[in-house]
């Protein structure tokens, strides 16, 4: 087994996490909203590996299940994200989080 | 060999937490993505190095592969350098970022009570033995995968009609 101690994994998922959430929060074109989300999904996903490590024999594998789930619901995210920000911006031309304040228009 | 895998897990994270701070600071979408292709790409070798192969393999094929090329796909069809306008941080909301800092003073006092350890038995993740614990029935995985697949398929359509609805409205233009 590897040598990596795991309480680093989840202090570098964490490190991540907080990265995505900053870029989520703070950003004001929408697509790095997105992209924020993604970087957040991710940092999840590296926490539920570090913590599958932790555990013996066939429990181990569960942590390993969850982020094929994950990986698959974000793709599903990115591709409804992604439509509506095409759709948005076609009546708004502009990417500024802010114009979208008011979404009956 | 012991401390190979901890000399890369160092490099990996490095370059996946420089490529994530690079997605905070990059001026235009198009830099974000390819940070972000950085990530993913440095996530796949920690997960190789976590013996997790399956997962590793999934990362490149499905984020690398699949989400990012969307992703600049539709950067370039939007033509985001028209975005030289939009302000580039609102400071203000950067204070919500005190509550992973709680997150993280309960997470220090937990794990100073309850040391983590790697497990020595722990079941190396290939496409076998992931794959039987995906469709084995007794954990109710099957329903979650089954819940899954419904969700992606609602999110064809719906990514469908609202194309379909966009059509519309510029013929009606």
């Amino acid at each position: 087994m590897t040598t990596i101690p795991a309480i680093c994994i989840q202090f570098l998922a964490l490190v991540l996490f907080v990265l995505g959430l900053a870029t989520t929060l703070s950003r004001r074109n929408l697509f790095f909203l997105l992209m924020g989300v993604e970087v957040m999904l991710n940092a999840a996903n590296l926490s539920f590996v570090g913590f599958s490590r932790t555990l013996p024999g066939e429990a181990s594998v569960e942590g390993l299940v969850i982020p094929v789930f994950v990986i698959a619901l974000s793709a599903a995210e990115a591709c409804v994200g992604l439509a509506m920000l095409i759709l948005v911006f076609h009546s708004r031309e502009s990417v500024d989080a802010d114009a979208y304040s008011r979404m009956k228009e | 060999m012991e401390h190979l895998a901890l000399i890369y897990f160092g490099i990996f994270s490095f370059i996946s937490v420089s490529c994530a701070a690079m997605v905070l600071f990059a001026r235009h979408p198009i830099n974000g993505a390819m940070a972000l292709i950085g990530l993913m790409t440095s996530l796949s070798g920690l997960y190789a190095i976590l013996h997790a192969p399956f997962l590793a393999v999934l990362q490149v094929l499905v984020y690398a592969g699949a989400i990012i090329m969307l992703l600049v796909f539709v950067i370039m069809v939007l033509n985001g350098a028209k975005d030289d306008h939009t302000p580039y941080f609102d400071p203000l909301s950067l204070g919500l970022l005190l509550v992973p800092a709680g997150i993280l003073a309960v997470l220090v006092h937990a794990f100073r009570k309850h040391p983590l350890l790697m497990n020595e038995k722990a079941v190396r993740g290939t496409v076998d033995i992931t794959g039987q614990a995906l469709f084995n029935s007794s954990t109710g995985n099957v329903v979650l995968f089954e819940a899954v697949g419904l969700a992606l398929l609602a999110a064809l359509v719906g990514a469908v009609l609202l194309a379909k609805r966009n059509l519309d409205s510029s013929k009606e233009n």
